[in-house]
């Protein structure tokens, strides 16, 4: 990063599901903490989450995702960056994810889970934390 | 990617590359200075359209649905959303791609950019982003501003054509008088024009032009729904009107004005920034004490700070 350097991360809210005050939390605690933060919005699809990212030149996608939907669009996020040859982004994850799922979703490639009454100042300082 | 596949993936148009060229270029990161050196003279080529009016005005869904008619007109469009960082953290939420869906759904490039404290509507980098993005061969670049006030007129510096967006309801009548944002469009939209005070606006915004001054080219007044695809016909078609009318022998007068008026910015700002680098800060500290203390008037300071 230049001297003007900001942590970009998309934001995401996979699923069919309209439950969008989470993920729109988080963004207005990460434009708080400096960040910019591009929020795409609801239903989308691993293809669109994929290909913002990559415009976008994020080095984070946050996914939002409470409906269950996790174990189809993690492997599907994971599996399009790899096709695309990106190894730079790091994928973070929130929601309702069963605790006894997270060693398999990071072992998969989802760098960090936060589940509810997780703060956002965790969240911040973790991405703080890797991307510095 | 190393800087050498860097630009060879440029000159391919690779959409990675390209993505992360605009990244350097807005960190004002050193490499993106010796990059664009080098695919300088690949750019240039798109017909720049920009967006512009006030906050909640419908440009970022004008902007989609615009690309897509762009699009079925058989062009290649990109487009750039300019959202405003906060003064405060300096962060921003960049919210504009939520409203391009369909732009998206078209596989067109979409670069959501914040201004970084830069006032004026564009952020200090995005004549040098939009050039960056000709790498990927569009013919047309849609430049979408932060919602603008009636001061934010830099995108004039920067588009071939001005497109000013208005909705009813934001003031009364004398607004359409006010000197700024309205006198820069080229084309002037009064959109959600299924909201009350549409008609009133459309009048108003006529009897703004009829008064005021302009060249051979007289801005049409496009009254649109962009949420149903109302009026965006007619709003494409009043483009290429006056695309036509710039011509080629216009459009390069145009630019090179443009492109005049933004080197000379863009010397005083280096000058300025080596001559403070110079002079140092302790040496202006102690003279703003000096002309708090009146020891010293402003202009004679400013002389001698020029002339150390």
């Amino acid at each position: 990063m230049g001297k003007k350097g900001k942590i970009r991360i998309l934001i995401a809210k996979p699923g069919l599901d309209g439950h969008d005050r989470g993920a729109k939390v988080i963004a207005r605690a990460l434009r708080d903490a400096g960040m910019e933060v591009i929020y795409t919005g609801l239903r989308q699809s691993p293809e669109d989450i994929v290909e913002a990212a990559i415009q976008e030149d994020v080095q984070f996608i946050g996914l939002s995702i409470l409906s269950g939907a996790h174990s189809h669009i993690f492997p599907k996020v994971v599996e399009l960056l790899k096709e695309r040859g990106v190894d730079d982004i790091r994928i973070i994850a929130g929601g309702i994810i069963p605790d006894k799922e997270i060693p398999k979703w990071k072992k998969m490639g989802i760098e960090a889970i936060f589940g509810p009454g997780s703060s956002t100042t965790e969240i911040i300082d973790y991405i703080n934390g890797i991307a510095n | 990617m190393n800087q050498t596949e860097l630009i060879r993936n440029l000159k391919n148009g690779d959409v990675r590359a390209v993505a992360r060229l605009l990244t350097l270029i807005e960190d004002e990161d050193e490499k993106a200075e010796q990059i664009l050196k080098e695919i300088w003279e690949l750019t240039g080529k798109s017909y720049i359209i920009g967006i512009t009016g006030p906050p909640g005005s419908g440009k970022s869904t004008i902007v989609d649905v615009l690309a897509r008619t762009a699009i079925d007109h058989g062009h290649m469009v990109a487009v750039l959303a300019v959202d405003p960082t906060s003064p405060f953290s300096g962060g921003a939420v960049l919210g504009d791609r939520l409203r391009m869906s369909s732009a998206h759904e078209s596989g067109i490039f979409i670069r959501s950019v914040a201004s970084r404290g830069h006032l004026g509507g564009l952020a200090a980098t995005t004549r040098f982003m939009v050039n960056a993005l000709e790498l990927l061969q569009n013919d047309i670049t849609l430049v979408e501003t932060v919602g603008a006030g009636q001061g934010d007129v830099e995108i004039v510096q920067l588009a071939d054509t001005t497109v000013v967006v208005e909705v009813p309801g934001l003031g009364d009548e004398v607004q359409a008088q006010k000197a700024g944002i309205l006198e820069i469009g080229d084309i002037l939209v009064v959109n959600k024009s299924d909201r009350p005070g549409a008609e009133r606006l459309f009048k108003e915004l006529q009897m703004m032009l009829s008064l005021g001054e302009h060249g051979e080219w007289l801005p049409p007044i496009i009254t649109t729904t962009a949420t149903s695809n109302e009026g965006i016909d007619k709003l494409w078609n009043e483009i290429e009107n006056h695309r036509n009318h710039l011509g080629n022998e216009k459009l390069r007068q145009q630019r090179l004005r443009k492109l005049k008026y933004d080197l000379e910015n863009q010397v005083s700002q280096k000058l300025f920034n080596r001559k403070i680098i110079e002079v140092g800060s302790d040496k202006i500290e102690r003279m703003a004490t000096s002309i708090m203390k009146r020891e010293i008037d402003p202009f004679s300071a400013i002389e001698k700070i020029i002339k150390e």
